[in-house]
């Protein structure tokens, strides 16, 4: 019987070639839209796992979210540095760390905090030590600087029209291990030291807290112009001063370790005011994944829509091909075959076709699925994990079950007329 | 080896008011070789369709040995066919892409496993009807070494029965005279009922019997003439 099928589909290689293609095609974007859809959610799920809780200024709660996980580059406001001091000392916080970013080297961001982050995003270093001087850096899993090396920090980023800063050339102590995260690209260094580049401590006065210190993009001529009052030397050498009091800079966010669960929702409340926003990010992510769930429902809908046309042209296929087998067919029966076996036959072919795309589907949709990760994981450093899930299975299931319906009408159709009237066909 | 008998037997097609074939009586006795003749058009096909069960018929019965196969359903009758009845076709109808033992097997095969005994038997039919390579792919065979092994293929169940219809139209002369000579040696040694639908003149020579249609009545039958 198999002998017989596979002789069969031989004599019309180029037809089931074409079959099998298509099917793969149409399964493998809906494999496709699942795995990735699947694979941004858990992926920046996980990258937002170490963030519990985020204070900034009053601004946008999704800007404050993507900027502090994904360190996506945009014009944040400052709030007064007088929070971070506050939270500092809040007895229901674990810790609180401040995040400043708005300048870049190579390409990746530079990102002001302190070495209690660091130790929370890596509590072990892959190599090097923390930063213990203002001139010392840490950078993460994905920049391809070895340690020692220098690096030149660059006000906002190339695209941005940013320069150089001159005052300070940090050097790189250490290296996180991986995180999966977009912290991977990330270099960090004292917070104070960004502080000083951009003249907003010692001395300078505090007119530069309400300065874009974010985000450049905006009016990048202006940032350009901008004096930053002093293009002094930085000690690069001096101590770490990781206390924080009232006259502490601004800055655009401060990431907060809540003790427990309901300190965390505590600390949200009091925190969400006129002058400072208090998110978790992992909601904020969750209401986008909203909207992405309703992208994915779509791109599913359009996947299966595209996969009931398949069928049907795979149906109309098979007709036609039975009508042009029937003196084939006419002739089994003349000779004695069964009717079971015929059906077995014209069934088991349609079918073997059907889980061949199937299958072949699966593997391209994975494929493509790991590649556009593999890309997206190369420009954000998040890594986004290519999965199959339970839930994966009822729709394989599904499948099959479609495929064994739609294939058992042709092999039923083929039996309608008498073997004499078949074999004049 | 099985004996025929059609009473009152009527085909008809779809849009044609007369029917196709029409025959009151006819007795076929067990063992007997017939030649049917006649002109294209006479019925000789609808003849065959009607006593191996391809076509069902409008009216009136067909009975090999007492079955009367047009009060069976469409999957008995393809088993009684199966069982009983070796078919021989003007065009072969071989599958290619086996080879010539794979397509004297494929009936079986495709309905039951093959007995290690069917197995036997169809090499040495192969073998009878002089197919040297029984493994050979079928598509790279002569047409009369073709014809050789549909032969084979209708004797592998050992049938009461050969029908053939038009054997040795499409093939050349003298390998036409050797097939025919084959399928009548074959159904005498087999002990098998033979009915043959040809025009040539040689083959109906080898059998003992002979009727001609004409407008699907039977016009002519040598054995009614030899009765009277």
């Amino acid at each position: 019987m198999i002998r017989f099928i596979l002789a069969d589909l031989r004599r019309f290689k180029g037809g089931a070639l074409a079959v099998v293609v298509l099917i793969a095609l149409s399964v493998a974007l809906s494999v496709t839209v699942t795995l990735q859809e699947r694979a941004v959610r858990l992926g920046s799920a996980r990258a937002a796992e170490k963030f519990d809780l985020l204070v900034g200024a009053a601004g946008s709660e999704t800007q404050l979210a993507l900027s502090a996980v994904f360190l996506q580059p945009s014009p944040l406001p400052l709030m007064s540095g007088a929070v971070l001091a506050k939270l500092s000392q809040d007895p229901r916080v674990d810790f609180a760390a401040p995040v400043g970013f708005g300048d870049s080297a190579y390409g990746h961001p530079v990102v002001g905090t302190t070495t209690t982050l660091v130790s929370a995003l890596s509590p072990r270093l892959a190599e090097g030590a923390l930063f213990a001087r203002l001139g010392d850096a840490v950078i993460g899993a994905d920049v391809p600087s070895p340690l020692g090396a220098e690096i030149k920090p660059m006000h906002g980023g190339i695209d941005q029209g940013g320069h150089v800063h001159t005052e300070i050339v940090y050097r790189v102590s250490g290296r996180m291990a991986v995180t999966g995260t977009a912290w991977d690209r990330a270099i960090l260094v004292p917070i104070r030291a960004v502080w000083q580049l951009h003249g907003m401590e010692g001395g300078a006065d505090h007119d530069h807290a309400d300065h874009d210190h974010a985000g450049e993009a905006p009016d990048g001529a202006a940032a350009g112009d901008h004096d930053h009052g002093h293009e002094a030397h930085i000690d690069a050498d001096a101590a770490l001063d990781e206390h924080f009091d009232a006259d502490t800079p601004g800055i655009p966010a401060v990431l907060v370790k809540p003790k427990t669960v309901a300190d965390a929702y505590r600390l949200r409340q009091e925190y969400r005011g006129e002058t400072t926003l208090a998110v978790f990010p992992a909601e904020v992510l969750t209401r986008l994944y909203a909207t992405l769930g309703d992208a994915r429902s779509l791109l599913l809908a359009i996947a299966i829509g595209t996969q009931v046309i398949v069928v049907a042209a795979i149906l109309l296929v098979t007709i036609m091909h039975v009508g042009a087998r029937q003196r084939q067919i006419g002739a089994l029966r003349a000779f004695g075959a069964s009717r079971g076996s015929i059906v077995a036959i014209v069934w088991g072919e349609l079918f073997l076709l059907f889980l061949a795309g199937f299958a072949l589907g699966l593997l391209l949709g994975y494929a493509a699925a790991r590649f556009i990760s593999a890309s997206l994981a190369a420009t954000t450093a998040v890594r986004m994990p290519v999965e199959f899930a339970r839930e994966d299975a009822s729709l394989a299931v599904w499948f099959v079950a479609l495929a064994v319906l739609v294939s058992i009408v042709p092999a039923l159709s083929a039996l309608r007329l008498s073997p004499a009237r078949a074999l004049r066909a | 080896m099985l004996a025929l008998d059609i009473a009152d037997l009527v085909m008809c097609f779809p849009g044609l008011d007369a029917p196709v074939l029409a025959i009151d009586r006819l007795h076929l006795a067990a063992g007997a070789r017939l030649a049917v003749t006649g002109a294209s058009g006479s019925g000789k096909s609808t003849l065959v369709n009607a006593i191996t069960g391809l076509e069902t018929a409008t009216r009136g019965s067909v009975s090999w040995g007492g079955t009367d196969i047009t009060r069976l359903s469409a999957g008995r009758r393809d088993a009684f066919r199966a069982a009983h009845i070796g078919l021989v076709m003007q065009d072969f109808h071989l599958f290619p892409g086996l080879s010539a033992f794979e397509n004297v097997v494929l009936p079986v095969r495709l309905s039951r496993r093959l007995k290690p005994a069917e197995r036997e038997r169809a090499l040495q039919l192969l073998e009878t009807v002089g197919i040297a390579r029984p493994h050979q792919s079928v598509e790279t065979l002569s047409r009369g070494e073709m014809q050789r092994v549909a032969v084979a293929r209708a004797l592998l169940s050992k049938p009461g029965v050969i029908v053939a219809d038009e054997p040795t139209a499409s093939l050349d002369r003298r390998t036409g005279d050797e097939v025919a000579e084959l399928i009548v040696r074959l159904a005498r040694e087999g002990g098998a009922t033979l009915v043959v639908v040809t025009h040539d003149p040689a083959l109906t020579e080898r059998l003992d019997r002979r009727i001609g249609l004409d407008g699907g009545r039977i016009v002519e039958d040598s054995g009614e003439a030899r009765a009277a």
